[in-house]
């Protein structure tokens, strides 16, 4: 097995790295969770490939971007699809998330309270509530239960990461009173053995992950 | 050979990337372009309200990379093995990444505003990544971004940095020698030159 080593900042919460984690975890793979205080991201800025981080190092070699370093992982670890075609489609969901991820930094970095309960407001309207309907669509579609074929994959993950360990912590479960299929993946995930042991030693390890 | 049929604006933009992969591997598709006027009707018809798709024999695929990357996968440009398409991925990320940064600086309206950011975002933005892919290009030392051979990371660059000399000129690249010669590569190619020629001319 290769050494995995995972870095990262200590908090927001959670960020670009947890689906990272989730797959290992998911996986039953060990790994180095290297999490830095802001203070020290200067210094470590220059020798990541890019200057951002998440990056992975494995056995020395270091792979950058969040969703590719997450994609290499779920490949290597049996969670990215059964043929091309499942590997695209979770993909595109992998992919769909990260969108998601960008929209919703804007109002997450907003400092003043009255615009940014606003502007969450204008994007659970705009951006979740539509999303939310068109993945609806497709998990009835593909009726497994999961977002690609028959089996969990990295898609289910990211799903999970977003809908219910951010949006649903954040806002309640109200925005998924239309999609049951949505809300039953995510609850399928959260209650999977090895994601319910990472979260109980995450939330009891690092408390400053939960803003 | 599946029939691909890539839906996409009257615009390079997010679905270049797919025409140049599919031109480079010599695949033919049907380059399905509409205008502006018709994103209404057809937005409802595309899986996620969003284009570039492609339509692979019936079932469609949403989100830019993803077409890419899938492309690539099929067709040889994908990279070696696990490490070298997890490299490919991560150029292919970053070029994803640079076209998001643009986005404000392209869809503002007040000319002099306009002028501002996109200065900003060639001297802070362009400026600190190509000098860190020159320092990549250099360390892999084979004229590629990735492994030995060209993968859709190439094709990727090019894609995005010729856009940005037809913008605003080549100066922007004077210490980057080997992203130059990287560009110049592939826009060599037969097949990409054949491509280039025959495409529709279009602003971005």
């Amino acid at each position: 097995m290769p050494v995995y080593k995972l870095h990262y900042f200590k908090s927001p919460r959670r960020g670009r790295a947890e689906l990272s984690r989730l797959i290992l975890s998911q996986a039953g793979v060990e790994f180095e969770d290297i999490r830095f205080a802001h203070c020290e991201w200067p210094a470590i800025k220059p020798i990541t490939p890019f200057g951002h981080v998440p990056i992975l190092e494995v056995d020395g070699q270091v792979l950058a971007q969040s969703n590719t370093i997450a994609r290499y992982l779920a490949k290597r670890h049996g969670l990215a699809g059964k043929d091309d075609w499942e590997q695209a489609l979770a993909d595109m969901y992998a992919e769909n998330i990260h969108d998601l991820l960008n929209a919703v930094a804007v109002p997450f970095t907003e400092k003043n309270p009255v615009k940014q309960k606003e502007m969450y407001q204008k994007f659970m309207r705009d951006v979740i509530v539509p999303h939310v309907a068109a993945v609806e669509k497709q998990l009835k579609k593909n009726n497994t239960g999961f977002l690609v074929g028959n089996e969990l994959t990295w898609a289910d993950l990211a799903y999970y990461a977003y809908f219910s360990d951010f949006l649903e912590v954040k806002f309640g479960s109200a925005f998924l009173k239309n999609a049951p299929h949505l809300k039953a993946l995510i609850d399928r995930v959260k209650e999977l053995p090895n994601v319910k042991k990472w979260t109980e030693f995450r939330d009891s390890t690092y408390p400053e992950d939960n803003e | 050979m599946p029939v691909y049929k890539l839906h996409y604006f009257n615009l390079r933009g997010r679905a270049e990337l797919a025409r140049l992969i599919m031109s480079q591997a010599g695949v033919e598709f049907e380059d399905v372009r509409f205008e502006r006027t018709e994103w209404p009707a057809l937005k409802a018809t595309m899986p996620f309200g969003q284009v570039p798709v492609l339509e692979v024999d019936g079932q469609m695929l949403a989100q830019s990379n993803t077409i890419s990357r899938y492309l690539a996968r099929k067709h040889g440009l994908a990279g070696k093995d696990e490490w070298e398409q997890g490299l490919a991925d991560m150029y292919a990320d970053n070029i994803g990444d640079l076209m998001t940064g643009m986005r404000p600086a392209f869809l503002e309206k007040d000319a002099e505003k306009q002028k501002e950011l996109y200065e900003k975002f060639m001297t802070e933005t362009i400026a600190t990544h190509v000098a860190i892919v020159e320092k990549q290009l250099e360390k892999n030392g084979t004229g590629h971004l990735v492994g030995k051979e060209l993968t859709w990371a190439d094709l990727a660059y090019y894609g995005f940095f010729s856009f940005l000399v037809e913008k605003f000129g080549e100066d922007f690249l004077k210490d980057a020698s080997h992203l130059k010669s990287l560009i110049a590569l592939v826009e060599e190619l037969p097949n990409i030159k054949k491509w280039v020629e025959s495409r529709p001319k279009t602003e971005i």
